[in-house]
Order: C-alpha cells, then structure tokens, then sequence
C-alpha cells in the first residue's frame, strides 16, 4: 500500500502532437570557429584571408550565414579527381568560364594527405595542419582565396581549423613550420567547397541551360566528408528535405529543373570508407552496389546519380563492375559529379570538357535522353586525338573546347560504329 | 520584504517542491512560471504514468500544483518571466514581465527550476528519419498516445504489430556534443514498453540498446518485469538508419552480441531522445549571472556533495536546469534547494543557527 501524497488531485491540461517541422535554431549551433578565427587574429595570431566580394549568402545547418565568393578563386584540386576522373575538375573551371568568373589554376598545390590521415595509415595533427596552411599560404600568397574541389580536404581542414583555433601549442609549432618556409600563418575566413559554388550560381547555372531535363530523374548522394565532419558548416535549406539533409546537389538539380529521385539509403557512405578501399576494397564494392547502386535503381531506377566528392564519384562509378562480374548483372547508372552534369546542361563537350569516357558505367542512354548526340560528340573528340597524335607535345586548351564541331566524320569513328 | 521572500523560478516538480518546502519553513514565496499552467513538462508534454512508481502523471503534478496554489505564502505568477536581476543575497530586486507589465520584487533568495527540453531529433541523428517519416516518434510523442490510451502508427491509425525504441538519441553522443546520459529515459523507454505491452498483448516491442542504465530500483521494479512478464526483447546493438521497406519501417544497424547486422521491420520507431537545457533555462542563467557548464547547465560546485548552490551567493537551483535529472534527483534536489534558500535568506537577516555563537 504506497503512502499517500497529502495534497488534492488535479488532471493533466494540454496534449502535444508529433512535431512536423524542423526549425533550426543558431543557439543550437556549436561555437562558431570562424568568430574564434577573428579572435586570434586580433590578438595577433595568425591573418584571417577575407572572403572576396561579390559573394553570395548561403545558410548552413543552424541557420547561420555562410560567404561563398563568386570569383577570384584558386582552385585546390583534387588529387583523385586529376587521376580518375579528370573531367569534374574541368567542368568546374568551365562553368567558372562560362560565367565569366575568374579564377586560378595553380601549379605549386600539394596533396591535403587526408585521405590516408582517415585510413589511420599515417601522419599526426602538426603534420596535417602544416600541409592545410601551406595551401592556405599559397593561396593567400596570390591574392586569390581557396575553392577546394575534394570534400575529403575540405572536411579535413575544416577540423584543422578547429585544432588550432583550441590548441595553441599546435598553432606555436605550425607557425614555425611556416615561417622555416617563408609563408605567412594566415587561415580562409570561410572554408569553401566547390559544390557550396555551383550552389551559390545554381540559379545562374538554370538561366544559361540549352537542355530540358524535365525527362531527367537523379538521386543524389551527399558526401560524408561534406556534410558529417563540421557539420555545421554545410548547406540546409528548410525548402530541401524539410532542412533534414543538406541541401547542396539537390538544390542544384532541382534548379536545373530535373527530378530528385528519393532512395532510402542516402545517409550510407559511397563505399569508399578510406580505409575499407585500402585495406578491405571488396567490402567497398560490394557495399556501393549492394547498399546504393542496386537501392537507388530498385526505389527509383534513375537515369543518373549525382554526387560531389572524389571518392563518391570513383566508388559509386567504378564499383558496378562487381556485381556483374559476380552475378552478371549491373545497375548501371552513370554517376558523376554536379559540375559535369550542370556542364552538360549548359552545352559542354560530354568528352572535351566533362571527358566522360573516364567513367566506367554507361554513360550514353543518359546522354540520348538528354539530347546529347553523343555519337557525333565522340567523333570530334577522336579526331582531336588524331590531330595531338601527329603534333607531339600539343595538349588540348579552352580553344580546343570552345572549338567548332568539324562536319568531316572520321574513318575510324565510322567504322566501329561511333563506339 | 527581501529578507523574508525566497523566489523560485518554475513550475515544474522542482519549482513546487521548492516553492511547497519554502512556504512550509514558514517563509513567503513567488513562483514564477512562463506557461500559462503548473506542472511543467509533464503536464506541457503530456506524460502518461512517472517512472518510477507508475502513478498518473497529470494526478501527481496536479497534487503537487495544488501544494503550493493553495498555500497562503506562495504568490504564483502564470506567463511570467524574469528579465532583469539585481542585487546579491537577502536583497535581490528581480523585475519580471507578464504580457508587456514589468515588476520589480524583492527577494532574499532565489531557486533556479527552469527545466530542460527534450532532444529534437531534427537536430541531428537525421539518419532515423523523425521529420521524414510519421511513424517515426519521440518518447513524448509516444506519452501523449499512452496518456491518452490509444497507441497506434500514426500514418495509419490502426495498432501496430511490432514497436521498436532507440536508445540514446541526443544522449552519450560526442559527435554532436551531448556526451552525458540523460539517465531517464532506459527507464521511461523500459516503463513505455510495458504500458504499450498492456495496452495491446498482440504488439511486439524491441528495444535496441548501448547498454540499459537502470537506477535503484529501476532494475526490479521495470527491467526485469519488462522483461520476464511483458516479453519486451532488449537488443544489443547500434541502430544505424531507419528506412521503409513497404509498408513498414526497417531499422537497420548491428546487433553487437551476434556480431552480424541487422534489418528489423517495425511499425513504429520511438526514439529515445534525452535531455537538453531547456530555453528557459539558457535565458535565466546570463540574466542572474549564473555560470553554466559546456552543455549550457546550470554548473554547480558539486554534482554529489554540493548540487544545488551556484556561482552566485544565494541563488540555488533544482532538478534538470542543473544537468539530466530522474525525477528522485528532482525533488530531492528541490527540497535541499529550499532549504538551503531559507537559510540563506535568514542568515542574510542576521539570524544565526540555533546555539551558534554570533561573531
């Protein structure tokens, strides 16, 4: 028999019904690193390099404002973009050119080295920040700010930042490692992917498309790196997904006007995993076909899936041959990054400039339902390779690019058929 | 007058029983509440039976409103908040603001009982899909349809077949920054599992798990009776999204006893989202002064040994303003904070402790 409270009874008031919307709120928000960033540059800690004008404003997951400079951009490629898919990178300095904002392609980039950092295989935070502010100097140095095309170092430096903005003995002894090589200690005032660019010019990118693709359904797959690590710092709007995902990709394709295909497993990796492609890369293949490829072509049998990271695109692309060489079957949906499929929207070379014959699944039913006659495409492209072939040393340019279609069919491209 | 006045700030438990224990000491009290009733979240968010004990909370909060409405030295103040403070102990001039009124009071002493917020799971965790799929509920969500004594999907209407809880969203996560346990909600989780099992016999319920954090006599008096008497299935493992797969939810992640993964169909998901510092209690804290802790808690010296004095003479606080609270804590803690309050107050009025000797 419990003990009786010895006061009088009263009935509960009010219900509450599930919440429906999500409203983000800033007091949520972890410290803002780059109010720290400011700090320790009044008290002389380091330069904080300016988002230049003209940028766009663009609001992350707490509803804060981020900058993302239009133009006068240098550019920190992606290691593994150069060596696999060398056409997303082109893509993003063509539309930069194609909506005549300048930039800068340097020559003295070193390599983030963080996809080994979070394969554990190597290095240590002095060593990881140092590389991060060599890059960062370098950029500074020209006058230009950083535009990083890798989610995985954009992510990186963005936890880089957070190390030194706490850590001063860090901060001490990166600033020596600089200054042993004539660099000035200066940190970006916004960390800036290449996707939160095409984001920011979305609209500017949908005026200048010369393609419908209201035929066209995508899935999307948000880049860890993107969106997991910092993730304060990544773009939501509460129109995408109801401010449940980020919105950056999606909010690219629906300006374009194609259709976001939904699939249940967009939270899951790509595959990639940084170390499971080392160490365990049947795991990767089997996990991007079995746990994305083959989900998204069951729920909603795209005719492509985008993505905005290296690895994403290689993994998700370059994996499909596993499942038919197991079972002699593939999905094949093409994948590629936003910035070749925005290219392509706006009339770039599907081999030129977005070089689409880097990528493993098959790329052409997209292509034809675009409205891209990919035969003829090939065609040109085979003949500029005939024409480097016979002058060595000659490399492709933006001339070679933005190069007349020549009538004249080539003999070969004939012969096999345009394949 | 200030030397006789101690203000608590909330209605919830903590703030009736430190208002009740104040007036009780013989002392006047205002107690301030921003919503238009007592009884805080329990009442706000509809809960259905306490843990533990399993008495009707709307019952227990109204005896413990009806404590202190009724009592003739506690002057309750409904949609009012504080919003400026001045002075130090046994002279505190608190203004507070109902509908655009301001008003200064005096008091000796103040009792901080603001509260916390559950955890929005639109916040992060967005991989569990809580604004995305209806089915997909919070602990509260699921204390209204207990409270209410219909528990059904609630994209159908109809009484689910198989339920499913999540254990620690928002809670013991350093990736979003809440490293602490809520503490609550092994029990409440455990509790709702038993009302839906008694509700409808036919359901099965899971419950998914790091490990079960059972207090006292939590353990005998919900977890074994959970288990052994109501069949709910406890798993080990670490949920890791939650998709559909036809017409149900399919929650997927590792069972970490198996050591293999796991796809569990389910008709609804209750997350088991913990505790925040509520928005009263994030406003209150810089207007006294008070310092809090990384979370934004109340700190206080001394989880343990000193829980309920701050960093300000004289201002004390109770239950869950001050960090993740069961309800023992609450209102064990609200009668330390009372107590300590009045004597703060009379110690400021010179009053010195009986056989004590004055200085």
């Amino acid at each position: 028999m419990p003990i009786p409270i010895n006061i009088p009874v009263r009935a509960a008031a009010t219900t509450a019904p599930k919440k429906t919307v999500f409203r983000p709120r800033p007091e949520d928000a972890p410290e803002d690193l780059r109010a720290k960033a400011l700090e320790l540059e009044a008290e002389g800690e380091w330069i904080v390099q300016r988002v230049p004008e003209p940028w766009i404003e663009v609001s992350t997951k707490y509803g804060r404002v981020k900058k993302v400079p239009l133009q006068h951009t240098w550019h920190h490629k992606s290691c593994g973009q150069c060596g696999h898919i060398p056409g997303y990178s082109t893509s993003i300095f063509w539309l930069h050119r194609k909506l005549g904002l300048e930039y800068k392609d340097p020559r003295d980039q070193t390599s983030c080295t963080a996809w080994n950092y979070y394969a554990s295989a190597t290095s240590n935070s002095a060593a990881q920040a140092a590389v991060a502010m060599r890059n960062f100097a370098a950029a500074y140095q020209t006058g230009y700010y950083p535009q990083i095309h890798c989610a995985t170092s954009y992510g990186h430096y963005k936890e880089v930042r957070a190390e030194l903005c706490h850590h001063k003995p860090l901060r001490d002894q990166v600033r020596e490692i600089l200054r042993k090589m004539d660099r000035p200690f200066v940190i970006p005032e916004e960390i800036v992917h290449y996707s939160e660019w095409v984001y920011a010019v979305r609209h500017e990118i949908a005026k200048r498309k010369v393609l419908d693709l209201s035929s066209i359904t995508a899935t999307v797959h948000p880049a860890c790196h993107y969106y997991k690590l910092v993730q304060e710092d990544a773009i939501y709007d509460p129109d995408v997904y109801g401010g449940q995902r980020t919105a950056i990709v999606t909010g690219v394709v629906e300006a374009l006007g194609a259709r976001v295909g939904d699939y249940s497993t967009w939270f899951d990796c790509c595959g990639f995993g940084f170390r499971h492609i080392l160490v365990q890369r049947d795991f990767t293949r089997s996990f991007a076909v079995q746990r994305k490829i083959e989900t998204m072509r069951d729920e909603v049998n795209p005719d492509v899936t985008l993505t905005h990271d290296t690895g994403c695109v290689t993994t998700l692309d370059k994996s499909q041959f596993a499942g038919q060489a197991h079972r002699g079957a593939t999905a094949a949906i093409p994948v590629m990054s936003e910035s070749q499929f925005c290219a392509l929207a706006m009339g770039a070379h599907p081999y030129r400039v977005c070089q689409l014959h880097w990528h493993a699944a098959d790329y052409r039913p997209l292509l034809e339902k675009m409205g891209i006659d990919w035969r003829e495409r090939w065609r040109e492209f085979e003949d500029d390779l005939e024409r480097l072939r016979k002058d060595s040393g000659k490399v492709m340019t933006w001339d070679d690019v933005d190069a007349e279609p020549v009538a004249a069919a080539h003999p070969a491209h004939l012969a096999h058929g345009g394949r | 007058m200030a030397g006789e006045t101690v203000l608590v700030i909330g209605g919830g438990p903590a703030g009736l029983e430190a208002a009740r224990g104040v007036a009780d000491l013989g002392y006047r009290t205002v107690l301030v509440e921003a919503r238009d009733h007592l009884g805080g979240t329990p009442i706000a968010a509809s809960y259905a039976a306490l843990t533990h004990g399993m008495r009707d909370a709307g019952e227990v909060m109204g005896e413990m409103a009806a404590a202190v409405t009724g009592h003739p030295l506690v002057d309750v103040r409904l949609g009012t908040r504080v919003v400026a403070c001045a002075g130090a102990v046994g002279e505190f001039a608190v203004t507070l603001e109902r509908r655009g009124a301001r008003e200064t009071v005096a008091a000796g002493a103040i009792v901080v009982a603001t509260g916390f917020d559950h955890f929005d799971p639109g916040r992060a965790t967005q991989q569990y899909g809580y604004y995305q799929y209806p089915d997909v509920i919070t602990l509260q969500d699921a204390e209204a349809m207990l409270k209410a004594k219909r528990f059904v999907r609630p994209s159908t209407g109809e009484p689910p077949g198989r339920v499913g809880f999540i254990q620690c969203v928002g809670s013991r996560d350093r990736h979003i920054g809440n490293e602490y346990c809520s503490k609550v909600c092994c029990g409440i989780a455990s509790k709702q599992a038993i009302e839906i099992r008694q509700l409808l016999p036919a359901c099965r319920v899971f419950i998914f798990y790091i490990d079960m954090r059972m207090y006292g006599y939590w353990e005998n008096e919900i977890y074994w009776p959970a288990q052994e008497r109501y069949k709910v299935a406890y798993v080990k493992g670490v949920v890791s999204e939650i998709t559909v797969k036809g017409e149900r939810l399919l929650v997927r992640g590792e069972d970490t006893t198996m050591n293999r993964p796991m796809e569990v169909p389910m008709d609804v998901v209750i997350l088991s989202n913990g505790m925040e510092p509520s928005r009263g209690t994030r406003e209150i804290a810089p207007i006294l002064g008070l310092r809090q802790n990384k979370y934004g808690f109340v700190e206080t010296p001394h989880d343990a040994l000193d829980p309920v004095a701050t960093s300000v003479p004289g201002i004390f606080v109770a239950g869950a303003a001050a960090g993740p609270k069961d309800l023992d804590d609450t209102i064990g803690m609200a009668g330390a904070a009372a107590l300590k309050a009045v004597a703060a107050v009379r110690r400021a009025a010179g009053a010195t402790p009986a056989g004590a000797v004055p200085a």
